[in-house]
């Protein structure tokens, strides 16, 4: 009787076995990364701006309030982008002629608003409130990053649920005091839990309700 | 399975049936509506297999969707923000909205300056709040695509500068001649400042002549006042002050400018004792209306209601009445309605409505002058609305057919459709050489005009109007117009001479001499409030019947001969509302039907014709008639045939077109709402797109009832349960229905709609059972078909503490949260329907197609912007408005307090004309949801199912003494 396998054939059995033991585990490490990845999740990317708008210079090294533009977070749901006229009340004094401004004159001129590219984007299911959480001492910098330090804006957190979930689960170690709500780099005095949970007993966070689907999605 | 109706013993839990197709016990019927989605009866056996197939396939790919990479889209500010305006924060206008003419007072919600909501202004003395289906709708006319868009002049695109022209050219003519030649037909309207515009028109050009149209207006119940009373009266129902009403074929709670009065004046009376019903009704009718529901009921045929009302008035001892011959029921309802308003002398009304003929309207004009209910419980004024005196339609036509008309401007009515065809309006329009169409759309009349003058609409107008009592509200823009549009004001205001008159001038100069010298600060007022409070300037009139003659002996039916009666369509009117998909798809009270009108017929007609619903019939009135399926209404009287208005539109728009038979075919000439005619079975036969069949929940005593002698129904004892209780946070949401105090009117299904963004899905899709509204309202029958009783019943999600859908889903889509409401989170959803099968009580819905509007429709401004739109695939149902309840959360949480009693309003509970829904706190022993579970009549749907709804009712109180039928 001839033999039917070659001597290398239980090796190529193993290897195959191993192979695709390897692939399977490999994508499924590789679906993981790359559903996590900044590509996917538009984190760390500069878009392109009609204006090089630099938060850096603005909010880090004049020092405008994030309040001054971002006018309605306090009030509603969407912390709103500056309108026009905000802009020009000082570019009507200072760099007037600066041609890196001019698609603002133009704005203003034609009564067209500035085609922003929103860099801060959650998607169109989930129903996310400024206002409670600058209230309950949510900083700007927790979600948006060191602002002041970025000279073209970009995403600096990945706006995934489970970057919304670890705060709505345990909020202590994410919350402030609401006066330190805007300052960018703020760190907390000694133990950071302790802070945090009496913040928390303070601004009446509703522990342990705020987990289900209907808080963000309806 | 279904129980058979049969007789029961217990009388708290009477069985109920749904349809006389129900009644007959055909078991392939039965199989239909057991049917999950009856559509689905139709598919082969191997259909399963396919299905399978599909749904692994589904599954595998379902995870796919969730690869989308996060896209970078503009973001567009301001140019100058308006002060005070935050994206995503609502501003409220209060304004109101017109439905013949009157004012329905509204709080406008907007977003963006996009009106998306409208509730009723809790402030204003005579709705307090409430709202019907056309206040709810009347938003999404404001979107409607189909509207007038700019000045046409023979179909050709104009501007209004050639409007200004013609309007020139016009003026100089009727100076010359005075106006003669020159009539207007204009709407009901009870705006003073239209008024007093049209006065000064008047002024101008003496000899032009003014005549007003209203198809389905309360004309009826002028020419019942000028029987009775020798004069054009309003009637004004002081039910607040009634213990017993007796009402021949008045349905003052039916769909009409004063149901939202009524309707709230009743149920209040209706609670004012804990423990017995504080108003009771005794109605007698030909065709079954809401009112009849609520009351103890006498199904009465119209050649009976002289009759009736002599042998009522004979009880009630009035001069000149003598006992008539009446039947053993007819004898016993009057005896019970006569004791009970002797019982309670003084807090009686006897009312009249559109069946009752000269004699009847004397006969009870004469018992509440014996009874001295006027000044009491019923009130006359001069007719609020206008214009007054004014000409007929009437008139009018035999004016154009005689060649004395030479302009025409007809304004906000549309005569071409809405008037009697037998008396040639459209005919008569070819004879006037200069014709103008004034209106929101151009209909058709507009398009047999030479010239559209497109109107505004209410909520993009300055106007004014008075409500039913005479109360006026100055009505705001909530937006700038969407386009080239002017307001009745304006285009009356180029009438009288002016050269482009601003949008708010003639309101202003209207109030200008009433508000005086501080104008600005009542003006203010004014627009804050939405009413101008103050004393209405409509006084009651003295007036007694005893003036007029002795009422005349009654009529007599001529043998085959019906009694057609005309009504105004439920939910669309006489027409005008046909183009909003939300009426359309709303299913009408008692008929449940969608998207068309039938010809309503008793069941012993039926029986005689050998007819069953959809069968197609004739209706002939002279040498006129009609086509149109036949609906079998349980408890019409025999000799009773009931036609709807408001169909068969041919330039309704895209939603209204071509849609059931046109009533004003056959209507007689002089527009009177009834006629004597004849019917004939025809071949064909068509499915109605009803809903009541749809939908269905297993049981039988879903409805239940107490009685004064006992009020409390047997406390149940709770199902033992498996699972653990659930934690609960804080709050925990609950809802009570007062069945006792629900007239099935549908405002809460159209607020629903509007403040859910719940699509409409259309005829086919009806049909097949997909209708996607959250709440429905359930309509059911007890006893005979001829003299049943009627129940309705909302019915939306229980939002379960047990709920079987919850242990269904399989992808967890549907969950528990800690304040108990039942969530569906649509992201999550993949559409395996699975939780629709396991609810016991079908208030799942399900999106088969991607329903959502056109990506570049104006109706997308409309959608609630804190709600999502759905798109194909998954499941919907209600969620406690669960948007309404975080805001509410966020506005107490940034306060650092706990939610107040009352501050979360659901949709559909602040719709309510009668304050039948109540939604609160559960944990809160204060709250008034609380205290309403703790009542006596407080029972659970299927609470043998143990589901342990959060969603319960109140039992209907029995008013046993007059429950002959029962």
């Amino acid at each position: 009787m001839t033999q039917i396998f070659s001597p290398a054939a239980d090796t190529w059995l193993r290897l195959f076995l191993l192979g695709s033991l390897a692939l399977t585990a490999g994508g499924v490490v590789m679906i993981v990364g790359v559903a996590r990845s900044d590509y996917v999740t538009s984190t760390n990317f500069r878009p392109s701006q009609p204006i090089p708008f630099s938060h850096r210079h603005h909010a880090g090294e004049l020092g405008i309030d994030c309040r001054y533009c971002h006018s309605s977070v306090e009030k509603g749901p969407h912390a709103g982008l500056p309108p026009t006229a905000t802009c020009m009340t000082c570019h009507s004094q200072i760099w007037t002629n600066a041609s890196m401004l001019k698609p603002v004159r133009q704005s203003l001129a034609k009564g067209k608003p500035i085609e922003w590219t929103r860099v801060a984007k959650l998607p169109d299911y989930v129903f996310f409130r400024h206002d409670i959480h600058i209230a309950k001492g949510v900083g700007c910098e927790t979600c948006h990053g060191r602002i002041d330090e970025m000279a073209l804006t970009y995403r600096a957190k990945a706006f995934t649920m489970q970057f919304c979930l670890d705060c709505h689960r345990d909020p202590a170690p994410n919350v402030r005091p609401v006066d330190a709500i805007t300052t960018m780099g703020w760190k907390p005095h000694g133990d950071a839990r302790a802070a945090g949970n009496a913040i928390a007993a303070h601004e009446n966070i509703r522990l342990g309700e705020l987990t289900h689907c209907y808080v963000c999605h309806r | 399975m279904p129980q058979q109706p049969q007789s029961s013993d217990d009388p708290d839990r009477p069985r109920l049936w749904s349809g006389i197709e129900e009644l007959s016990g055909d078991p392939s019927f039965e199989n239909w509506v057991n049917a999950e989605f009856p559509s689905a009866m139709e598919l082969p056996p191997t259909a399963r297999r396919q299905f399978l197939k599909l749904m692994g396939a589904s599954f595998a790919l379902a995870g796919l969707t969730a690869c989308e990479k996060s896209p970078f889209v503009a973001a567009l500010p301001y140019v100058n923000q308006p002060a005070d305006e935050a994206p995503g924060v609502p501003r409220y206008y209060a304004t109101a909205v017109t439905f013949e003419g009157y004012a329905q007072p509204v709080i406008a919600t907007t977003y963006a300056g996009r009106p998306t909501k409208l509730d009723g202004n809790p402030d204003h003395p005579v709705t307090q709040g409430r709202s019907d289906v056309f206040m709810q709708a009347a938003v999404l006319g404001l979107y409607d695509t189909d509207r007038a868009q700019g000045p046409t002049r023979r179909g050709e695109p104009a501007t209004w500068k050639d409007v200004a022209g013609y309007i020139d050219e016009q003026r100089e003519n009727w100076a010359t001649t005075q106006g003669e030649g020159l009539r207007l037909l204009i709407g009901s309207t009870a705006s003073p400042t239209l008024l007093r515009q049209i006065d000064e028109l008047l002024a101008q050009f003496p000899k032009a002549r003014i005549h007003t149209h209203e198809a389905a207006a309360r004309m009826a119940r002028h020419r019942l006042t000028q029987a009775a009373y020798g004069q054009a009266l309003d009637v004004h129902y002081t039910l607040d002050a009634c213990d017993v009403v007796v009402s021949f074929d008045d349905d003052f709670l039916g769909p009409g400018p004063d149901q939202v009065r009524n309707a709230r004046a009743w149920s209040a009376a209706r609670r004012r004792n804990a423990n017995e019903p504080g108003i009771r009704l005794f109605v007698a009718e030909p065709v079954p209306s809401l009112t009849g529901v609520v009351a103890t009921r006498l199904v009465a045929d119209v050649q009976r209601l002289p009759i009736l009302t002599q042998a009522f008035a004979a009880r009630a001892g009035v001069e000149g009445a003598s006992m008539p011959d009446i039947s053993g029921p007819e004898r016993d309802w009057i005896e019970a309605a006569a004791a009970a308003c002797k019982a309670v002398a003084g807090r009686v009304l006897i009312a009249c409505g559109g069946c009752c003929d000269d004699t009847a309207a004397l006969w009870i004009a004469r018992i509440n002058d014996a009874l001295k209910n006027i000044g009491r419980t019923l009130n006359f004024t001069r007719p609020v609305a206008g214009p007054t005196p004014a000409g007929t339609i009437n008139d009018l036509v035999a004016d154009m057919n005689a060649g004395n008309v030479d302009t025409l401007i007809v304004v906000d009515a549309n005569p071409a459709y809405a008037a009697p065809m037998s008396l040639g309006f459209a005919d008569a329009l070819k004879k006037v050489s200069a014709t103008v169409h004034v209106g929101l759309q151009q209909d058709e009349t507009g398009y047999r005009c030479e010239w559209q003058f497109p109107l505004t609409h209410a909520l993009e107008s300055w106007s004014d109007a008075r409500a039913v009592d005479g109360t006026a509200t100055i009505l705001q823009p909530t937006v700038a117009p969407f386009y080239d549009v002017r307001s009745v004001h304006q285009i009356f205001g180029m009438l009288l001479g002016e050269i482009d008159p601003t949008r708010d001038g003639a309101v202003r100069a209207t109030w200008q001499t009433t508000f005086g010298g501080d104008f600005d600060k009542h003006w203010a007022q004014a627009l804050h409030d939405g009413f101008i409070s103050g004393a209405a300037p409509f006084v009651t009139e003295n007036v007694s019947a005893q003036a007029i003659g002795r009422p005349a002996p009654a009529a007599q039916i001529g043998e085959g001969e019906f009694d057609v009666i005309f009504h105004p369509d439920p939910t669309i009117w006489d027409g005008r509302f046909a183009n909003v998909g939300w009426l359309q798809e709303l299913p009408k009270p008692l008929t449940t039907l969608t998207w068309g009108n039938a010809v309503s017929i008793g069941p012993l007609l039926a029986k005689h014709f050998g007819l069953v619903n959809g069968d197609h019939v004739e209706v002939a009135i002279g040498d006129r008639h009609i086509e149109g399926p036949v609906w079998v209404m349980p408890g019409q009287a025999e000799h009773a045939i009931a036609l709807s208005m408001g169909y068969g539109r041919t330039r309704a728009g895209r939603v209204g077109d071509s849609l059931g038979y046109n009533a004003f075919e056959v209507m007689p000439a002089d527009g009177a709402r009834l006629a004597k005619g004849n019917l004939r079975k025809v071949g064909g036969h068509e499915t109605l797109a009803v809903t009541q069949l749809h939908h269905r929940m297993e049981g039988f005593d879903f409805v239940r009832e107490v009685n004064a002698s006992n009020p409390t129904l047997p406390k149940a004892e709770q199902q033992p349960s498996f699972y653990p209780p659930w934690p609960s946070s804080k709050n925990a949401w609950g809802m009570v229905i007062d069945l006792d105090s629900c007239i099935g009117c549908n405002a809460c299904v159209v607020a629903c709609t509007a403040e859910n963004n719940v699509p409409v899905v259309g005829k086919e899709q009806v049909e097949a059972g997909r209708e996607m509204h959250w709440l429905r309202i359930a309509r059911y029958y007890k006893g005979d078909v001829e003299t049943p009783r009627s129940f309705f019943q909302p019915v939306p999600c229980m939002h379960c503490e047990e709920a079987p859908c919850e242990m269904g889903c399989p992808v967890h889509a549907t969950t528990h949260s800690p304040e108990g409401v039942n969530q569906m989170v649509y992201n999550r959803c993949i559409g395996t329907r699975t939780c629709s099968s396991f609810c016991p009580y079908k208030v799942r819905r399900f999106n088969f197609y991607d329903f959502r509007a056109p990506e570049d429709s104006p109706l997308h401004a409309a959608d609630n912007p804190d709600v999502t739109v759905r798109s194909r695939g998954v499941m919907e149902k209600c969620t406690y408005c669960t948007q309404r309840i975080e805001a509410a959360h966020a506005v107490a949480d940034k306060d650092s307090r706990a939610i107040r009693d009352g501050e979360v309003m659901t949709a559909c509970q602040s719709a309510c004309p009668t304050r039948a829904i109540t939604f609160g706190d559960i944990n809160d022993p204060q709250s008034e949801v609380s205290r309403l579970k703790r009542d006596g009549r407080h029972y659970a749907l299927l609470e043998e199912q143990g589901t342990r709804p959060r969603t319960t009712y109140l039992a209907r109180w029995r008013d046993d003494a007059g429950d002959h039928q029962g």
